[in-house]
Formats: structure tokens, sequence, C-alpha cells
């Protein structure tokens, strides 16, 4: 014989032992007590198998130094760490018809399934293929030994036949007890049980100091014994059917037969995954929770392990004994098994975030990378503010990739673009561009961004970074439903895009290769080589320097960013992430959409009505905005200064004790030695003054940076 | 394309994007040395480095594509990494683009009639698709 680790001390076990035949046949409870079915139903041989807790030992064949410990005592165990969550790899099969079960059922419907010519496949977990959930789709999650299976099936059949009732009596915690099938597959594997009683209905107790000693029955005897065998009838076992409401489930076998409910138990442990007892249900009863799901929620019955498997009958008694009605069943959750994370982990995926072309040079440069709008960007390389000023003062560099940027082309390309927008587009000319808000059928701000105009019938459009997979479902829908002909290129991962900003950056374009009279002024952008590079060159401003953003082939990225950096490298060129960006704007009072606006922010609110042109005939949002414009509006986005450190983002803005708003942007600006910041005031009158922090702020006009713009313009 | 040009690993494909009418599309003539993936009834992505034209729409948008990343796919790898990551069923006919998220990724398989398949992903997420079928790969080597 070979041995397994049993809490610490090696045991023999046969060949073809299970786990928990091992530990009985070391004369021990595979877990610390209770009924043992030996068929995976219930939860009463639960251990630690190799460092996994909530491992079923009549499930898991014993192995040579396999190491087992029970759970602690009246406690969880310890999930484990990582080592026990390991990656777990994922197969997706296909099948028009999964048949759960290999029994004589089981049998029958996949020979019936074949013959009507179906793809049937059959799952047991004797063969190792433990069904574990069922979800919409339809798909069955099992667990086998080479990973988690997603099998996705047209039609479900469960032929898992029906699980033997445990006792609901006092004393059905001890050792000893066994389901008539469990005795017989342990006689069966040569282990002796010693004197034993055979107990139905008649059982009233079972007694005993930690293994059972005697039984207590209806007509007043009591039988010794050393093990007790129940004949206690059985119940469907249909966890799996009432998993998945939604999915086609044919329910066949015993499974779908009906069985009588067991009497009301009047004591004892009912539910064995929680060790709740008859007492336990008898108290939220009191209390007033007198329904099934009530006493579910209330008690945590049924919430375990078997999800209801071995409990549901007993529960289903007592509420029916109390309330005078047979409750139905209630809805099981996966899974039904306990789960390691990397099995629940299985097949599944965080978010994409995705790279910028110029994503190692970031690196190489030491910058902290910061998640932001779907994408990994620069939140700075190591000194914010030396980042700010190569802005205000010199020239820097900042990776814009991330932007959303769209090719609209067709003959009706204006007359969508001005249905779009709120802003007049008709009269752009070629070569010009315009800042411009996207609205909502509601007139709240959807996103923001520039219109360009290629030729009389072509623009590029450009997005926030966050906003551009909306943008684009936007702009396609629309067209879609207007029935126009246009036709869309997102160009957001295939074009790379570089912010040169900073009074020096006329000058490093010059060395660039950009004559002064190849670029462009303020709102132009064309097209040339920058450093070599192919470019569309767009002259605008977020950060308040004049700025050049330079759209180009991806593959051009690193070359042009280095380029450029070396070439500025006399002129004091630093990149700048994020955090000095933010702090830019800020001080320009530019707005970041989903940052400083709300999900209902209208112009009018971020006081950017300018933006909008209501003599336009339509526009998506226009009947909105016309509709509200005459109505009192207590919301409004404002600037505010104030003496010391910058307050958080999101702290409250108060006036005279009362809330009234939150900041949505604010920085510790290097230049005015305060904090500046922007932030909601949502009750009428405005104040002039408010406290954020404990500290006075003052309404501040913006732009707080330049408000002629005119270093934008130079 | 020719094969050759088609790496080990996921590398940045030389091609044009072409958005037009379909039947535009339809009735275009591609570069002889060129592959040509059509995305949708009115894109179509061709893998060369021959500019295309499209005579037939005068709005036709025709530009440069680097965009895209590329690993040509044995037999063998096709059905793991469809059987490993790809929830969703593959198209029985061949040859056909397959369009889906590939281990949470958003890709592309154009599958052909021996069974190998071309994987098209955004350069941009071609790390994460990368590190999330490399173990797979790793099995079919």
């Amino acid at each position: 014989m070979s041995r397994v680790v049993y809490d610490g001390a090696p045991i023999e076990y046969a060949q073809g032992d299970s786990l928990a035949l091992a530990a009985l046949r070391s004369g021990q409870h595979p877990a610390r007590g209770g009924t043992l079915c030996l068929a995976g139903d219930c939860g009463n041989c639960v251990a630690i198998v190799d460092g996994t807790p909530w491992v079923r030992t009549c499930q898991t064949t014993a192995r040579a130094g396999t190491v087992v410990k029970r759970h602690p005592n009246g406690s969880h165990p310890s999930p484990g760490g990582a080592e026990h969550h390991a990656h777990v790899a994922v197969r997706h099969r296909s099948a028009d018809h999964v048949v759960i079960g290999s029994g004589d059922s089981g049998v029958t419907a996949a020979a019936a399934a074949r013959a009507a010519g179906d793809d049937v496949l059959v799952l047991d977990a004797g063969d190792g293929n433990e069904v574990i959930g069922v979800f919409d789709g339809p798909t069955i999650v099992v667990r086998t030994t080479d990973g988690v299976h997603q099998i996705h099936a047209h039609h479900i059949t469960l032929a898992t036949g029906a699980a033997e009732l445990h006792p609901v009596v006092p004393g059905n915690t001890l050792a000893g007890l066994y389901t008539a099938k469990a005795a017989a597959a342990v006689r069966g594997a040569g282990i002796d049980l010693g004197r034993t009683v055979t107990v139905g209905a008649e059982l009233v107790a079972i007694r005993g100091e930690g293994t059972v000693s005697s039984v207590e029955l209806a007509d007043g005897t009591t039988h010794e014994c050393d093990s007790v065998i129940f004949d206690l009838g059985s119940a469907p076992r249909d966890v799996l059917a009432r998993m998945a409401p939604m999915v086609p489930v044919t329910v066949v076998g015993p499974a779908a037969a009906a069985h009588a409910l067991p009497p009301c138990p009047k004591a004892g442990v009912l539910c064995s995954c929680g060790k709740i007892t008859v007492e336990d249900l008898d108290g939220v009863w009191a209390k007033g929770f007198q329904e099934l799901e009530l006493v579910k929620r209330s008690s945590l019955v049924g919430v375990g392990t078997c999800q209801g498997g071995m409990c549901m009958p007993h529960l289903r008694a007592f509420v029916a004994d109390r309330s005078g009605t047979v409750p139905e069943p209630f809805t099981a959750r996966p899974a039904a098994r306990q789960l390691t994370l990397g099995e629940v982990a299985a097949g599944y995926h965080i978010d994409t975030f995705r790279r910028s072309p110029l994503h190692q040079e970031h690196l190489a440069l030491g910058a902290t990378l910061d998640k932001f709008g779907g994408w990994f960007r620069p939140w700075n390389y190591g000194d914010a503010v030396a980042e700010y000023w190569a802005v205000r003062e010199a020239v820097s560099l900042g990776d814009v990739s991330t932007l959303g940027k769209m090719i609209v082309s067709g003959p009706d390309v204006v007359e969508v673009l001005e249905r779009l927008y709120p802003n007049h587009v008709h009269d752009i000319k070629v070569g010009r561009s315009r800042y411009v808000l996207i609205l909502n059928e509601r007139g709240h701000i959807l996103d923001d961004g520039m219109i360009l105009r290629d030729a009389e019938d072509r623009f590029t459009l450009t997005f926030t970074s966050g906003g551009a997979s909306t943008a684009e479902m936007w702009v396609r829908d629309w067209i879609e439903t207007w029935g126009l002909r246009v036709h869309v290129l997102d160009r957001t991962v295939s074009h790379g895009a570089i912010n040169v900003t900073g009074p020096l950056a006329v000058e490093l374009m010059r060395r660039a290769g950009v004559s002064d009279d190849d670029r462009p002024k303020f709102l132009q952008h064309r097209r040339g080589e920058v450093a070599g590079i192919p470019c569309h060159i767009m002259r605008l401003s977020f950060t308040g320097e004049a700025s050049f953003e330079l759209h180009h082939q991806i593959d051009g990225s690193v070359a042009l960013w280095n380029e450029l950096m070396e070439l500025g490298r006399p002129l004091g060129i630093k990149p700048h992430g994020l955090q000095a960006l933010f702090g830019l704007r800020t001080e320009k009072g530019h707005i970041i959409v989903g940052q400083d606006t709300e999900l209902d922010s209208s112009p009018r609110r971020v006081n950017m009505d300018w933006a909008v042109k209501l003599d336009k005939p339509w526009f998506v949002g226009r009947d909105a905005l016309l509709r509200t414009a005459a109505l009192p509006d207590e919301r409004r986005l404002f600037g505010f200064t104030m003496e010391g450190p910058a307050p958080y983002e999101g702290s409250v803005i108060r006036v005279r004790g009362e809330v009234v708003g939150h900041v949505t942007s604010s920085w510790d600006s290097p230049l005015f030695g305060k904090a500046v910041l922007m932030g909601w005031q949502k009750r009428l009158p405005h104040a002039d003054v408010v406290e954020i922090d404990g500290r006075e702020a003052h309404v501040s006009p913006v732009p707080f940076y330049d408000p002629e713009g005119a270093r934008a313009r130079s | 394309m020719p094969a050759a040009e088609i790496v080990s690993t996921l590398e940045i494909l030389r091609g044009w994007r072409i958005i037009a009418d379909p039947s535009a599309l339809d009735s275009a003539t591609w570069p002889a040395t060129s592959r040509v993936v059509r995305i949708s009834p009115d894109d179509v992505y061709v893998i060369g480095s021959v500019e295309p034209a499209v005579p037939a729409d005068p709005y036709a948008i025709i530009t440069p594509e680097m965009g895209f990343a590329g690993v040509g796919l044995s037999p063998a790898e096709v059905t793991a990494i469809a059987q490993e990551h790809i929830e969703w069923p593959l198209p029985s006919m061949r040859p056909a683009l397959a369009q889906g998220q590939i281990a949470g990724v958003p890709a592309k398989l154009e599958l052909h009639v021996d069974g190998s398949a071309l994987l098209l992903v955004a350069c941009a997420a071609r790390h994460e698709l990368e590190a999330r079928i490399a173990r797979t790969l790793a099995g079919c080597a």
C-alpha cells in the first residue's frame, strides 16, 4: 500500500481509494464529522488537499504523497496563497447537445440525441468532468484534470440522478454516519463499519462523543452501534437545473422524478455546509422571515457549497410545516463547487490597456505609467513641476497618440458634420480647424475635439482618448440613421501623435525642417515632413502655449520622438506627462470631458455657450438646448483660486456650511504660487467665496493664464 | 502578400486601408503582390507596399495602414488558439475572415483553406495579445 499524509500523519490507502476512503480505512472521518454520501453531493468530506481548501475528498483519488489537512474546527479555511491559485487553462468546446450524467437516464438521453443526428457530449464527474455551473449562452463550465472547460451547447440534458437524504436530528454531525450507498461503497472497499444500524424516518437522535455510539428511535428504543446507515429516501440532484432558469435544460430520470419531502425536522444541523440548525431557522422565522427565499437570505441556509443540494428538502419541509404551503425550490447560484481563484479567472481577462507606439521610449525616460482612457500613458517622468516649466518657458513633447482620430469623406460630409456638431462646419476653410463639442440628444456634452478640413469633401476629426470608441459608434450610427453618403475610417490606433508645445516650439519646428512659410498658424493645419517623418501638422493649444500636434503613421513615432528630443536638447526640451498637462490645461480653464463634466452637463453649465450655434437649422441636441434655454439652471462650473495646497479633486465645495458642489480639477500652480481649480456650484445664488477643505476659495475668471490667448497664437 | 513577409511573432504589417462604396471595392483590381483582407463591405485592408486605387469611388479613403500587427498561424496553432482563447464559433467556411475577441483582445483571423490563418490585431494591443496567447503557442512548438 502507498500512503498519503492526513493531518500530518501518513496513512495507507488501497489502489483506487478516494482520499475519503483512505481516511475511513485508517479509522478517521475525512473531515470532522457528519453524514457521508461519498457521491459528491454534500460538503461533509471537504478538506484542504495539497494546499487547496474545500476539496471533496470523496471525489479525489488518493495518490502517494498527497497532503490533506482538515479544515479548522468551527471556521473556514484560509483561501491559501498565490501558489494555490495559479493560472488555470481554459478550453472552449462546442456541442449540439450536452448530457450531464452518465447513469442509465444519461445513457438513454445521449442515445436518443445521437439518433436524432446531434453531436453529443456526455459529462460525468466520475469521468473527471465535474460540471460547476450552467450559464446563459448556454455555457457549461466544467472542472477537469487539465483545467476548466467552457462548453457552448445548443441544448442541455440533465441526467444527474437523485441524492440520498441526510438525517436532520440531534447528533447528525458525529462521525460514523453513512447513506446507504456510501455504506455500500465503504464495505465494497473492504472497510469494516463495525456494528451497524440501518434507520429511516423513525430516527429521533444520534448519540456519541465524536463518533456515534447509539441511536434513539421514535418508539423509545436505543440501539448501540459503531455506524449508522440511513434509509431516508432521496431528492432530485437538480442544482444545475435550478442554476439556469433562462437556459433550455431538459431534466430526465430520477433528477426529474417527484420525490416526497421528508418530515419536518425538529432539531439538529439542517445545513451542513453552514452548520445552520433548525433552531436557527426557528429564530429567523420568529423575526418574520416567513418565506423560503427570506429564510434562506436571513439564515444563509442553502448558500453553501451544495447550493441546497442536501438541505433543500428539509428546508422546504420546514417552511411547509410553518406556513402550510409547500414552497418551490429556490434558484441555485454558480458555482456548484468551491473554486480556486485560478479556476474562477480561467478564460477571463481584464480590460485591454493599449500601448502608445512610444511606450518603450517613455519607459526609457523613466516615466511612471498610468492607465487612463483605456491606454497606458506617462503620468510623469519623475518631476512634474520641471515638465510644467519646460512647457511654460521652453519646449516640451507630449505623447497624444491616444487621441481619437477619424477621417470622414463623401459628398454629404458637410451635411453630416453640421448635424453632428453644434457649431458651424460649412465655413471651415480647407487647411483650417475648429474646436468642437459633441452633444447627445439631451444637449449634454458627450465629448469634444477638433474638426480639420482636408478638402471640400473630406475632414479629419479628433476626439478625446477615452471617448474615441464611443465617438466612432456615435458618428457611424448617425450616418446610417440619416442615410447620408459618407465614408468613415477610424485612425486612433493607426496614427501616432506628438504635441510639440512651449514658447520655443516654433524654434524646434524650424530645427526639425519646418520653415516659417510651411508652419501652420493658429488653428491651421497642413501636411509636411517634420524631422523627415511625414506628418499632419495641427496648430492648436491645450497647454496654453504655442503647440503643434504632429499626427503620423505609427511606424514613424519612435524616430520622430527621438529626433525632436535630440533637436530640442539645446532648447531645454523635456517630455511632459499627464500630471503636468492636467495642471497646464487647468490654468487655461480647458475642461476634460468626463472629469470636469457630468453626465448631464450642458454647454451652458460649463460656460461654453460660445461653442453652440443655435441659429443652425438643426444639430443633435439643439431641440433640448432650445427647450431648456429659458429655464433657470443652478449648475455652473466655476474657476477658483485659494491659498495653500491644492485640495484633492473631488473635494466638497460648501457655501455657509451647505454642500453646493465638488472640485473637478485642482493644481498647485507653480506660476501663480497658489492653487487654481475648477468645480461645481449647484445652488443659487452662486457665491463668490466658497469653502473647500475648511479654507476659503475665491471664484476667479478663467482662463487663469493668458486669457487673451496670445501665447497660444504666438 | 509573399509569405516571407509574415513573421513568426506579431509584427507591424505595412499596408493600405481603403474605405469606399462596396460596389467600387468589388470591382477594384488590387496589386498582384498584395494580400487583400475584406474587413467589411466598405472596408478593405491591403497588406503590401504598393498603393492601391479605387477608381470607381471619388470619395474613397485610401491611406497607408501601419496599425495592424500580424502573425501566421499553423493549423495546429489555429486549433489551439480557438480552443483556449475564442469563445465564439469560428466560421465553418474556408477561406473566411473571423472577427471578435481572442483572449479578450479584439482581433481578426483570416482563415485559409489549408487550416492555417493570419492573426491580425491592432498594434496598440499586440503586447496584451502576445502575452495572453504565448503559453498556447509555446505548447504548439
